[in-house]
């Protein structure tokens, strides 16, 4: 009787891919080894019956080097065997490899079913398997699909009941790579193909020159593509909608209320010219949407426009090659730009994906520079929206001081902490071009996630300080910072509302500084300690989690020291 | 013959590993991912600059750290 099914498999062979087709779940799934590094819940129906299905990290075999695979094949051992099915998931177009977890898993008695990924792609460059050769071998169901397209899912689940353990000796390593030699030269036939432009390209992009010229082609397009799409959406879409049809709605509310009162001051907020200003005002009906959906959403989407799209492709672990001589003197290496690209988008799966690197070292650093120096996309938005209307060198000094703290700490952190940084080691998987269904999907699922998730800390932000507002309570505090916030930063001691408000959500914190008529270089100073300064709660919530307490102290400690010192350091040196 | 490290090949060609010096940790790394003594190895770059070194071993691509690849010793023509 089957109680759990696991999915286990190597990274990257499209483990999550098959997980929602079997379940209806959607996850996120990329073209780079360790885009699940938390197992994943689902359920399948079998037979009338519902049984939870388990989506592992992957891994490359049943010893584990890094926390991401440790979670994998510690959880396959929490059930007795007679009570869990296990699919292992296997690329086709790399058989060979991929046999050696396989081999482990009958060895250590798991009732397996071996599923061949994407053979699609298989035939496309030319490998042919004998999949009923290779099932008489095992001695277990083996079977061809294709997740994305669907193809084998039905018979996957058909044959999920076949599973039963085998017996198999323990062979040592090197004898097990033997037997995997002689079962390929069985099974497996090569036709030999003439170089396809995919395979050129693949190439090329890990060589010295083309490589390097390559990468900076991908980073330029990307961020023109970022910033025209964003900008296309608030300027054809959500602007047009926000001032022309909602504005005019909201005015005639807000001549049915009355000025000044309570409910005035918390829906609308306060005009500025007689008129409702998205940006200023700072009512539940003017400012908290206008910051989420006419400022931060546009570029939300256009961010994970493009960051699935390199993902799904598989570029990034390409890129990860050339940044890697120079993450190491951080203390990291290459493949720590995965979590820090996702950062970028929000620091919260930026934070969880640093499981992908090996040490608590190497962690503890991903983290720390991530939540110091790469601010989120609202953050970003918000400061590009507001800071950007002072001129885009403004925009862009931000970016130039964020990169050298992140340089500056990450030198220090590897100097002064015990142990050293690890060397990369990665595969660099091919380049695959994802159904754009599947890319639309996963789009759909990280938009719907942010605004699931912003929506009601922005609107229950926004609310705390109004009610703080009106009833005064913040002078308390802006009496005893203002030493700091006036003295140190040169900024109006409201100024730290903000930076109070940044620890709900940073794009509200930003929306917080427009009402106080702060000068360029006033403005430039504040969003950058917002970025460098104390994380938001969803992120102190990860990093705790992630970190464990005595880290996350130690953490938050150099945050604020940073912000302090950078923070003093622009005011004083900057003289415009 | 001739025994050189990884780090050392030229790229596009070819080598068998002979040795991986460094800890059974390294060793049982490399051996999952399929890197292991007596396997055929082609190199396929060095980024430069004390940076990468990718591979392709039977039909995986993989980018080895530096060092690492400097304790990967191949025998070549």
């Amino acid at each position: 009787m089957i109680k759990k099914i696991y999915l286990i498999g190597n990274p990257n062979v499209g483990k999550s891919v098959v997980f929602s087709r079997l379940t209806d779940v959607q996850v996120i799934s990329s073209n780079y080894p360790g885009t699940t590094v938390e197992f994943i819940k689902g359920y399948l129906n079998l037979e009338d019956e519902k049984i939870e299905v388990i989506d592992l990290p992957g891994t490359y075999s049943l010893e584990p080097s890094s926390s991401a695979e440790q979670v994998a094949v510690s959880l396959l051992q929490e059930y007795p065997k007679n009570e869990i099915a296990v699919i292992n998931i296997l690329d086709s177009t790399n058989l060979e490899r991929n046999l050696l977890l396989t081999l482990q898993l009958i060895e250590e008695g798991y009732p397996t079913i071996a599923c061949l990924n994407m053979c699609d792609d298989a035939v496309h460059r030319g490998v042919h398997i004998d999949i009923k050769k290779l099932e008489e071998i095992l001695h277990i169901p083996v079977i061809s699909t294709c997740a994305v397209t669907g193809v084998g899912i039905k018979l996957l689940i058909d044959r999920l009941k076949e599973v039963a353990p085998v017996s198999r000796a323990k062979p040592s390593h090197e004898e097990r790579w033997k037997e995997i030699g002689n079962i390929i030269e069985q099974i497996q036939h090569l036709e030999h193909r003439h170089h396809s432009l995919r395979e050129i390209l693949e190439d090329a992009s890990v060589r010295p020159l083309q490589g390097f010229i390559m990468a900076g082609v991908v980073i330029y397009t990307s961020f023109k593509i970022v910033r025209f799409v964003g900008e296309f959406i608030i300027n054809k879409i959500t602007d047009p909608l926000f001032y022309g049809t909602i504005q005019p709605l909201l005015e005639r509310l807000a001549s049915n209320l009355q000025e000044k009162g309570f409910l005035f001051h918390l829906l609308i907020g306060d005009l500025v010219n007689e008129k409702i200003d998205f940006k200023q005002s700072l009512g539940l009906l003017t400012t908290a949407p206008y910051i989420e959906l006419g400022m931060v959403l546009p570029y939300i989407i256009s961010f994970y426009i493009v960051l699935s799209f390199l993902e799904d492709i598989g570029y990034l672990p390409r890129f990860a090659i050339f940044l890697d001589n120079l993450l190491h003197r951080l203390g990291l290496h290459g493949y720590a730009i995965i979590p820090i690209l996702l950062g970028f988008g929000c620091n919260v799966p930026g934070i969880l994906s640093t499981r992908v690197l090996e040490s608590k070292r190497e962690r503890f650093i991903a983290a720390t520079i991530i939540s110091i120096g790469v601010p989120c996309v609202p953050l970003q938005a918000m400061i590009i929206g507001l800071l950007g209307a002072f001129g885009g060198f403004y925009v862009g000094e931000v970016y130039l001081v964020l990169f050298f703290v992140i340089l500056a700490l990450g030198l220090i952190l590897n100097r002064i902490m015990p142990g050293y940084s690890p060397e990369l080691l990665l595969e660099i998987p091919p380049y695959r071009f994802p159904p754009l269904v599947l890319l639309g999907q996963k789009l759909y699922f990280r938009i719907k996630g942010f605004v699931i998730e912003a929506a009601p800390i922005v609107l229950i932000g926004v609310l705390v300080v109004n009610i703080l507002l009106y009833f005064k309570l913040f002078d308390i505090i802006t009496g005893i910072t203002a030493p700091i916030i006036h003295g140190l930063f040169g900024l109006p001691k409201e100024a730290i509302v903000a930076l109070i408000i940044g620890f709900l959500r940073k794009d509200v914190a930003v929306g917080m500084l427009a009402p106080l008529g702060l000068s360029a270089k006033q403005l430039f100073i504040a969003a950058t300690l917002l970025a460098m300064s104390f994380p938001c709660i969803a992120t102190f919530i990860v990093l705790w989690k992630e970190l464990g307490l005595k880290d996350l102290i130690k953490s938050t400690l150099i945050m604020i020291t940073v912000s302090i010192i950078v923070g003093t350091a622009l005011n004083f040196i900057i003289l415009r | 013959m001739k025994k050189i490290a990884l780090l050392n090949l030229k790229p596009n060609h070819k080598g068998k590993v002979l040795e991986i010096l460094g800890g059974a940790g390294l060793q049982n790394r490399l051996m999952s991912m399929g890197l292991y003594i007596g396997k055929e190895v082609t190199k396929i770059s060095y980024i430069g600059l004390r940076g990468p070194v990718v591979i392709k071993v039977g039909r995986t691509v993989l980018a080895l750290g530096h060092g690492m690849a400097a304790k990967i010793i191949v025998e070549t023509e």
